[in-house]
């Protein structure tokens, strides 16, 4: 699976441009589901000042000793001072697994809520959606992008708590100790602050680098096992073989500058720190000589200038951070802010809300209009993204219950998005779709769904046992009802020759069954779910023949006092249809009975006459008599 | 032990630029141990006002400046050589990461790229019933986790190590009683990170299998939107991936809390023990067995040391990791490859195959083609029928050399196959495959797979014959335009046209349609058709099909059923013939007369 960033995919969210300044407004949202654990955010904000406190405290522990050590001499009681370092180590140690805990806590917890709301808002939103992003770019943003922004809330808040008040702690107490030693120490500060922030971008810019030639690998990688027959069938492996050393030679660049660009930082740092340390050494040591400085403070120091560092260090990674995931950020918050293009209306909204009260009637559907769908009629039906190219153009059709519609035409005439409109997946541009006569806008969305039935060409199984596939049509079928869907719809024989016949696990993605049983087994489905209407979008095109004419056996006795709509490129199939709509160019070019429209000598007898094996035949010797005696005319 | 020596073997032709790392990271250990012990020098002058306790080299070094007040110049000397050693042990820290960055990325490409060979070599059958993702996840998570070892974790180790090892000498030099106390607890640090590690294994390996988990019914999800909202389960499908989500957050939570019992207590041994030298070491100072600078040195080393081994543990267990990923991307690299013969033959085949009595099989036991013999003459158009599984497509496979066979004889040009070199005989075949495949690249790309050197005009008439000229016209880039999820996304009909041109730019002797037109109208399989009959003659054809009407032009129909050829002979004779063949005419309608008789009444009435 490849990562779905700006190398492989454009989204119109630039990753350079979202880097480019904080944008605080994103953080604020997202904290939001932080702050929903306000007893646990405070708790690990209370263990990450903890050791913030205590690694102060250490520093004076050492002074302690030693200065007590000075002036006592022998009498000094270090067990005092050994009880001190217990407590505060004790009080350390129980903060750190509480900071842990507390961060996992966090992490975990805004994760879940996020991909909760994410995933809600996923169910609601329209296919328009969709349409415009792979399941990649979706599982990239549900999955990693989740990760990096939980991680950023919980352990990037404990961190900038600990930080602030480890660098707070440390100037207060050395200033206290002595103020012309503190402020050596602190004029190193803003430079190491300023060298911090600056690598550590660009670190995580040549990390991004690297991320993007490793997404660009395992697509090869991919390539080279989906393709691999191809590949031999071209020898193509050496030429492969090429290509793919461009992109570890990438690889390669990219990450050896990423680590180099680390391996330069941390000399810098430690020589920066160890120029702070120097410094106190000097004026220290002098203050020490002549004795107004004991030795212990001297010592205390140089522990503190080394600590002092850390945080520095740390709180320039988050902030680095912070701006580079500000992309996952927008991209998440997208996810979970989109607004369907389909959606009820206010009315039905309110009607359905006051249906819920009223009880269950047979008669009456959840949004208060009647349960019954007795017709369908698409009125003038137009749709299409880009105004210049529609789709469909002046549609009309009608549909009473118990009718068969087939439609037919070539690919790309509209007959897919025909029908995905009458299940309003799509909503059309101009016109109105009338159901009873009704516009289906005025009608809840839910009802009218969970009232069709849809059979796709590509046919989608889930993970699991046949049986479940097949039950998802209606979730509280019996087995015995399951079972016999799946006779209707032709699937029973190959299921029971599988190994574990209907408890057979088809596998991800239904990688265990060819494309035909797919079709098969989504078709059983649909029957399990005995909706009102039924759609079948090529629904059996890799089903064999033989199968296929069983199943056009079972199927009159499915559609019965039904409204279906079919699509096939085999005729056969559509013959015996009420009415056969011929689709082109986003238009209804012909419609009528099969007789009618072969009598009328169009479209439809045209496909049909091509279709016939004997018209075939015939074009074919008809042609080689053309290719030889007559070339004007090929 | 052979892992081992796997890890041994990854390295080669890195081990100089290895070891020089490690030698770097010695000299940078050296160099960071040095400034503590010039403070501690420093200090005992300071506090001792006597030059005589200092370091000898900086006390003569400050004697030779011969200063107005020797004690300040040498703590100016001192905090100078702790600023420069510091510095120098930067440029070795330096050199340590780029030197392992360089030999570890170097390492790891080597190895992406023998992954990458090797999956283009090995015998077909190695992806049978393979899964894709895991092969992928070999060659990539697998060789992330092999890179961070030997980037991160081995560095780590040597680090742990090392130090130890440079700090001990100077820590006993300086007192052999509180050296040994520096040390107490240390083993026990390492061998409590080691046990817990092992033991929390389990507990990562659940939570990651809930993550999976929870992958898994998202991407369904995602996949199967349409069939959620065609049944209206949106809310089954919220609750399904709820109880997934909180599956994992819950195994997550469980995971923190087990680490922050364990930092809790690995933090307190490593404190506990800074706090003995530090109490110790006072009362040490007190009897005036060591001095206050020694007192600062060892507080300071200890605490340097104790991080790095606190770690030592977990990097001990992740090593672990290391030898499992390791043996994962050992079993690609010794499958065997597919043979290569020496010395190809030259020229171009004439494209006459025989094939007689072959036997093949996938599985023992579960004969696939059974005796099957035929003659097809150099130029000649076969039509290829038979129900699904009936061996049409591993006929091709074995034509393709892609799978062995187990007995009889295929002959190209009167050559046994398997006599020849595989790269040569399949340059004599042009495939399009049942589902074709085309590259991430661009249509005009994917097309020059056939033939890297051919002009333009060429692809431009090949794909005019595949009837797919005009859709790719239609395209914004049109021949430049990316194939796939970068670019656009072709129909299943579009697919299998421009797979079409490919094997047509490719003008082999041999061509071999798959089932390639099934996605494709039938109105533009008639003008492909058409195409190919103009090339008849160039090519030995054939054509593999579920619709007849892609067969019936043929010179000879071959039907094969459960392995074995059944029936030979044009469609008119095998039409007229009581067998398979009719009865497949029969069911596709072709044949159904009333039909015919509407059609005869429709056109008599025109």
């Amino acid at each position: 699976m490849t990562d779905y960033d700006d190398e492989n995919y454009q989204d119109g969210i630039d990753e350079r441009r979202a880097a480019a300044r904080m944008q605080t407004h994103l953080w604020k949202r997202l904290f939001g589901y932080a702050a929903n654990h306000k007893r646990d955010l405070v708790l690990l904000g209370a263990c990450s000042l903890v050791p913030a406190v205590v690694e102060t405290l250490y520093p004076l522990i050492t002074k302690g000793v030693l200065d007590d050590i000075e002036a006592n001499g022998a009498d000094a009681n270090l067990w005092r001072w050994g009880f001190y370092y217990l407590i505060c180590t004790v009080a350390l140690c129980l903060s750190v697994g509480g900071f842990i805990a507390g961060a996992g806590k966090i992490r975990c917890h805004v994760s879940h809520d996020i991909r909760a709301d994410a995933f809600k808002n996923l169910q609601r939103l329209s296919f328009s959606f969709y349409d415009y992003r792979p399941v990649g770019w979706l599982m990239a943003r549900m999955t990693a992008d989740c990760e990096r922004l939980s991680n950023i809330l919980a352990w990037g808040f404990m961190d900038f708590i600990w930080g602030s008040a480890l660098m707070l702690g440390i100037t207060i107490a050395m200033l206290v100790i002595n103020w012309q030693l503190a402020l050596v120490t602190l004029a190193v500060l803003p430079v190491l602050y300023w060298v911090s922030l600056k690598f550590r971008r660009h670190v995580l810019g040549s990390a991004r680098e690297v991320r993007r030639a490793n997404s660009r690998i395992t697509g090869a990688y991919n390539e080279a096992i989906m393709g691999v027959l191809t590949s031999k069938a071209f020898v193509r492996e050496d030429a492969n073989l090429e290509d793919f050393r461009g992109l570890t030679g990438r690889m390669f660049g990219a990450s050896v500058t990423n680590m180099t660009l680390a391996a330069v930082y941390l000399p810098i740092v430690t020589t920066l720190a160890s120029l702070a340390i120097g410094m106190v050494l000097l004026v220290g040591g002098i203050d020490v000589y002549y004795a107004p400085l004991t030795v212990g403070t001297l010592v205390a120091f140089m522990a503190y200038v080394r600590h002092f560092f850390d945080p520095v260090e740390t709180l320039g990674h988050w902030f680095a951070e912070m701006q580079m995931a500000q992309a996952s950020a927008e991209r998440v918050l997208s996810l979970i802010d989109a607004e369907p293009a389909i959606a009820d209306s206010e009315d039905v909204r309110r009607a359905m809300a006051t249906q819920r009260h009223a009880g269950e009637r047979r008669q009456i559907a959840m949004d208060g209009g009647p349960a019954q769908v007795s017709s369908i009629e698409l009125r003038n039906v137009s749709f299409g993204y880009d105004p210049a190219h529609p789709v469909l153009k002046g549609v009309n059709l009608t549909a009473q219950a118990g009718e068969t519609i087939a439609l037919v035409g070539p690919t790309g005439g509209g007959k897919s998005t025909l029908v995905n409109i009458v299940c309003r997946f799509y909503e059309p541009t101009t016109g109105q779709v009338l159901i009873n006569g009704m516009d289906y806008r005025t009608r809840s969305l839910r009802w009218l769904q969970s009232n069709i039935g849809m059979v796709m060409q590509s046919a989608h199984v889930f993970s699991g046992p046949i049986l479940e596939n097949i039950r998802y049509g209606r979730l509280d079928a019996t087995d015995a009802e399951t079972i016999e869907a799946a006779r209707i719809a032709g699937a029973h024989d190959f299921i029971t020759a599988l190994p574990d016949a209907y408890q057979t696990d088809v596998g991800e993605g239904g990688g265990r069954l060819s494309a035909g049983q797919k079709q098969l087994i989504s078709f059983a489905r649909a029957i399990l779910a005995d909706p009102q209407v039924l759609v079948m979008d090529e629904a059996t095109s890799s089903v064999d023949t033989e199968t296929e004419r069983f199943i056009q056996q079972g199927l009159a006795r499915v559609l019965a006092g039904r409204i279906a709509f079919v699509i096939a490129h085999r005729l056969s199939t559509v013959r015996h249809a009420t009415r056969i709509a011929v689709v082109h160019g986003g238009e209804i070019v012909e419609a009528g009975n099969h007789d009618e429209l072969i009598a009328a000598q169009g479209r439809y007898a045209e496909l049909y006459r091509q279709q016939s094996l004997r018209e075939a035949t015939r074009g074919w010797a008809a042609l080689e008599a053309r290719a030889t005696a007559m070339p004007d005319r090929a | 032990m052979t892992i081992g020596k796997d890890l041994w073997a990854i390295t080669q032709g890195q081990r100089l630029l290895y070891g020089s790392a490690m030698l770097a990271m010695a000299a940078t250990n050296v160099f960071m141990f040095a400034a503590p012990l010039i403070g501690k020098y420093a200090i005992d002058v300071a506090h001792s006002r006597d030059l005589a306790a200092g370091m000898p080299i900086l006390v003569a070094l400050t004697e030779r400046i011969g200063a107005e007040e020797p004690h300040i110049a040498h703590l100016a000397v001192s905090a100078l050589a702790s600023v420069l050693l510091t510095a120098a042990g930067g440029v070795f820290l330096y050199l340590r990461g780029r030197w392992t960055a360089i030999a570890s990325e170097a390492i790891c490409r080597h190895l992406r790229e023998e992954l990458y060979r090797r999956l283009h070599h090995v015998r077909a059958e190695f992806f049978d019933g393979a899964d894709t993702g895991d092969l992928v996840q070999r060659c990539s998570s697998d060789v992330e986790t092999v890179r961070v070892f030997l980037s991160a974790d081995v560095v780590e180790m040597g680090r742990a190590i090392l130090l130890v090892c440079t700090m001990l000498p100077i820590l006993f030099w300086l007192n052999a009683e509180l050296a040994w106390l520096s040390i107490s607890l240390m083993p026990f640090l390492v061998l409590g990170a080691y046990i817990f590690f092992s033991k929390v294994k389990r507990v990562f390996e659940i939570t990651d299998r809930s993550e999976g988990a929870m992958t898994t019914v998202l991407q369904e999800n995602l996949t199967g939107i349409r069939v959620v909202r065609a049944f209206a389960r949106q809310d089954y499908e919220i609750g399904r991936f709820g109880e997934k989500i909180r599956a994992f957050r819950d195994n997550y939570y469980w995971l923190s809390r087990l680490m922050g019992w364990y930092w809790g207590i690995a933090d307190f041994f490593a404190l506990m023990q800074i706090g003995l030298v530090l109490i110790a070491g006072g009362f040490m100072v007190i009897d005036g067995r060591i001095s206050v600078g020694d007192f600062f040195a060892f507080t300071t080393y200890v605490s340097m040391a104790i991080w790095p081994v606190r770690q030592l543990g977990r990097v001990l267990t992740d090593s672990g990791k290391a030898v499992v990923a390791l043996t994962r991307i050992d079993h690609i690299l010794t499958t065997p490859e597919e043979s290569a013969s020496p010395v190809p033959p030259a020229g171009r085949a004439k494209g006459e195959l025989r094939i007689d009595n072959l036997q093949f099989h996938y599985a023992e036991n579960e004969p696939v083609l059974r005796g099957i013999s035929l003659h097809i003459a150099a130029g000649e158009t076969i039509g290829l029928v038979g129900a699904p599984g009936s061996g049409k497509s591993s006929l091709i496979r074995v034509l393709l050399r892609l799978y062995p066979y187990q007995g009889g004889s295929v002959c190209l040009d009167g050559t046994e196959i398997q006599h020849i070199d595989r790269k040569w005989l399949r340059r004599q075949i042009g495939v399009v495959l049942q589902e074709p495949f085309l590259y991430s690249k661009s249509v005009a790309d994917n097309l020059r797979v056939a033939r890297a050197d051919a002009p333009f005009d060429h692809l431009v008439a090949a794909a005019q014959d595949a009837a797919v000229h005009d859709s790719i016209m239609g395209f914004a880039d049109g021949y430049d335009a990316l194939v796939g999820e970068r670019g656009v996304t072709l129909s299943g009909g579009q697919r299998q046209r421009v797979a079409l041109a490919r094997a047509l730019l490719k003008d082999p002797p041999v061509l071999v349609l798959d089932d390639s037109l099934s996605a494709v109208d039938t109105g533009t399989e008639r003008q492909i058709l058409d195409a190919l009959a103009r090339r008849r003659g160039r090519h030995t054809t054939i054509v593999i099909a579920h619709r007849l009407s892609t067969v019936t032009h043929a010179d000879r129909i071959l039907v094969l059923d459960r392995g074995r050829l059944v029936q030979s002979g044009t469609h008119e004779a095998l039409a007229r013939e009581i067998g398979p063949y009719r009865r497949l005419c029969e069911i596709q309608g072709e044949l159904d007369a009333a039909i015919a008789a509407d059609l005869k009444a429709s056109s008599a009435a025109s």
